[in-house]
Parts: C-alpha cells; sequence; structure tokens
C-alpha cells in the first residue's frame, strides 16, 4: 500500500472509536454527524480527487466492518462523496479550500451526499419518501458534519492565502 | 485502437476508477449474507470492539455501579412479571391459561452494555460486549427495564451487534395488549407506526403494545411501547397507529438479552406455507 494512504488511516482509528462511542451522546433525533467523512474529505482536498476516491473506498470499508453495518454501504456513500469533494480539489487551491469557510459548504454539500447515499443503499423500507431521505438523511446529516470542519478551518495555517 | 484506449483511460480514468469502486463496492453489498463477509465482519468486529470498549468504559466511568446494574436487572425482571400481570387482568381466562405457557418471565436474562452505536436516521444499530462466551445467538431479542430494544442479528466470541427497534430495516409482529389487535410495528425514519389497522377495530389512544403471539422473532408479550397517534386514510377505513416505545432507545446504556431463540420448528412451518 502507497505510504500515502497510511496516515488517514492511522487517524482514522481514534476517529473511528470517538465515531462509534462518542457521537452517538451528540447526536440529536438520530441526526450524527460524521467524523470519518470529515476526515476524507481533508485528506482529498490535500491530495486529490484520484487519492480520495481510492481513501474513501478503503476507509469506508473499514467503517463498515467495524461498525457493525453493512459491509458496503459506507464504501460506496463514501467513495462517490469523496470523488465529488475532488472536484474542489486545485493544486493553488489547498490553503483557501481548508483555511476558510468554504471547507464548511464543501462538507455541507459533499457529507449531505454521503449521508443520502448510505441511507439509500442501507435502508430496505420502501416507505421512506425520497424527500424525507434528502432532507432528514441527506441535508441535516450534513449540516452537522459541516460543523466539524470549523476546527479545520479555525487551526489551519492561513500562510498561504 | 490501443492508442484510442489509453488515451481513453488516460483522460477519464477518475470516472473510470468511481464506476470501477463503486460497482465492487454494490456487489460486496450484495454479498453481505455470504459466511466470508460474516467471517470477516466477525474477526473485525471482535478485534475493534476492545478499543470501542475501553474507551465507553472510560466514558461511562462515572457510571459504572454495579448496584445499578443488579437493580436495573431486576427492574428488568419485574417490567416483564408486570406486563404479564396486566395482561391477566386484561384476558379471558381462556387465553390466560394459553399464555401461562409462554411466559416470558422467566426466560433467564444476560446483562450487557453499550459499547458502540451506529447512529444513522434508519439504520440504529448497537454494539454489546457479551457474545457467544455467553452462549448468546442470532436472534435472541435484547430489552432493558423499559421494555423491547431490538434483536441481535451477529454474534462473535465477546461481542454482539444488536439491530434496534430505530432500524427500518426491522418488523416486528405485535398486538395491542387491551383488544389483542394484531399488526405489524416498522420505524418509517421517524416514529414507530403500525400500518393498515382496519378502523372498525377498538383501538385507543395509550393502549400498550406488545409482541404477538404470531413472532416467529419475539417471544409473546414483551412490552413494546405505547400507541401515541393514530391516523385514518383517506378513505377512512384504514388506521395508522404511531407508537411510543417505552425503551429510550438513543439513551439506552443497559441491555438484557432474553436468553431464548426462536421456535425452530414455527420457522419450519412458516417455510411450509411460503412453499
Amino acid at each position: 500500500m502507497n505510504i500515502q494512504y497510511l496516515k488517514p488511516i492511522l487517524f482514522f482509528i481514534p476517529l473511528a472509536v470517538v465515531q462509534l462511542v462518542i457521537v452517538p451522546l451528540i447526536s440529536i433525533s438520530n441526526i450524527a454527524p460524521n467524523l470519518v467523512f470529515v476526515l476524507i474529505a481533508y485528506f482529498t482536498l490535500r491530495h486529490g480527487q484520484i487519492y480520495g476516491t481510492i481513501l474513501g473506498f478503503i476507509l469506508g470499508f473499514l467503517l463498515d466492518i467495524i461498525s457493525g453495518g453493512l459491509i458496503g454501504a459506507f464504501m460506496f456513500s463514501f467513495t462517490v462523496s469523496s470523488f465529488v469533494v475532488g472536484y474542489f480539489y486545485g493544486e493553488n487551491k489547498i490553503d483557501i479550500n481548508l483555511s476558510t469557510y468554504f471547507l464548511l459548504f464543501i462538507l455541507f454539500i459533499c457529507g449531505s451526499i454521503n449521508s443520502f447515499l448510505f441511507a439509500v443503499v442501507s435502508s430496505s423500507n420502501s416507505n421512506l419518501s425520497l424527500f424525507f431521505m434528502m432532507l432528514e438523511e441527506g441535508i441535516l446529516p450534513g449540516l452537522y458534519t459541516a460543523l466539524f470542519g470549523l476546527p479545520i478551518v479555525i487551526f489551519h495555517p492561513k500562510e498561504g492565502i | 485502437m490501443r492508442k484510442f484506449l489509453r488515451r481513453l483511460v488516460s483522460d477519464y480514468k477518475e470516472y473510470l476508477l468511481l464506476i470501477i469502486l463503486s460497482i465492487i463496492s454494490l456487489s460486496i453489498l450484495a454479498q453481505n449474507e455470504k459466511p466470508a463477509a460474516k467471517h470477516l465482519k466477525s474477526i473485525a468486529l471482535g478485534n475493534f470492539a476492545v478499543l470501542n470498549e475501553i474507551t465507553s468504559s472510560f466514558v461511562s466511568i462515572l457510571k459504572s455501579d454495579g448496584s445499578r446494574d443488579n437493580l436495573r436487572s431486576e427492574n428488568a425482571h419485574l417490567m416483564l412479571e408486570l406486563n404479564r400481570l396486566q395482561k391477566y387482568r386484561a384476558e379471558n381466562e381462556e387465553l390466560r391459561s394459553m399464555i401461562a405457557s409462554k411466559d416470558t418471565s422467566v426466560y433467564p436474562l444476560i446483562p450487557a452494555k453499550i459499547i458502540s452505536k451506529l447512529i444513522t436516521k434508519s439504520q440504529g444499530n448497537f454494539v454489546v460486549n457479551k457474545g457467544s462466551d455467553y452462549e448468546i445467538k442470532k436472534g435472541m431479542p435484547v430489552i432493558n427495564d423499559k421494555g423491547l430494544v431490538g434483536l441481535i442479528m451477529d454474534v462473535t466470541e465477546n461481542y454482539s451487534v444488536v439491530q434496534n427497534l430505530y432500524n427500518s430495516n426491522l418488523s416486528i409482529a405485535v398486538t395491542l395488549q387491551r383488544t389483542n389487535v394484531d399488526g405489524i410495528l416498522n420505524y418509517d425514519g421517524n416514529n414507530l407506526i403500525i400500518k393498515d389497522i382496519p378502523t372498525t377495530y377498538d383501538v385507543q389512544i395509550g393502549d400498550i403494545v406488545e409482541t404477538s403471539n404470531f413472532s416467529s422473532l419475539f417471544p409473546p408479550s414483551i412490552p413494546v411501547g405505547k400507541v401515541l397517534k393514530k391516523e385514518s386514510n383517506i378513505l377512512g377505513l384504514l388506521h395508522t397507529l404511531t407508537v411510543m416505545p417505552f425503551a429510550d432507545i438513543s439513551a439506552a446504556n443497559n441491555l438484557f438479552i432474553i436468553k431464548i431463540i426462536p421456535s425452530k420448528q414455527i420457522n419450519q412451518l412458516e417455510m411450509n406455507l411460503i412453499k
């Protein structure tokens, strides 16, 4: 495995523990942020679309097998959403993307796509309306996830801007 | 041709990668019930759950009181007993004698602690710190001191995955305790609902909902919740009941696994009916 992928995987382990143990304590009406997605988005915005898509695939697989959920659900949603994050990548835009509030916008859009896709592939309940899924399983978790981009915006060095 | 293909791959490599990885993900998703996938999941879950358990015990360090756990266990037993007695009062002599043979309060309870939760709007899962070492098997019902919480879906040596009531993939055969009206309880992403109950049936707000005799997943008479709201459909022929669970699923921490597995004979009969 490329050494480039080891760093996010090392970050992933404690973050996955936080996601599965601490995050449920701060969930609101079963709407919870996805910290692993924040990690994937961060590394995608630093290294590009192809890197991000592969990273989303790997970390999605790992989260699937350790969370007790369906194997393939996070894999698929992380792969597609990190691909979308990759569209915001630019070699000259790394600092702008990571140090400004634009990061929150990226996390909101792509986090919503991620949550929505996860809901679509993991739910077998055909009674759920598309509107409900988009709002409560897409936009709201996306909004909550975006909030967790704030520490990155605040603490990322702003030298390049 | 080869040149063209090479150019195609180099120009659209991101899209090709996305398509390939998406196809792999979706095909793995379709293979979830295969033994290899289950084996992989149980190994990963078993190893990673150790980390979750350490973190979880650190987080709940103030709550780790043994006497409180014992009281909770006793409370859960009493809850099942109370529900059985309420049922006795409500039912006639004939039904009472039939139900006595399916007494849920005599099943042993295995206390377990939630060590991690997968929180999504419609896919509620818990991982608990007891597994096959405690003779826990797939299909055992999970309760807390208030009522039904969910069902064991996967078991490793030391840990189990619980699919809770807030999981849209879980359907439970339930009955209204007062009138014995049967229905199927589902989670619609917002509420627990029982659909298609004829409006001619006697249903009142506050009626207690419990697991049905017809359930092949759960033993009968486990309290689930109470009717919070009833809504008629456009034609006014059918009701949709909204059920408020007794157990606070989101805040659940200590659970009890009822040591019972669904009857193989009932399952076999159901399979024969399907055939």
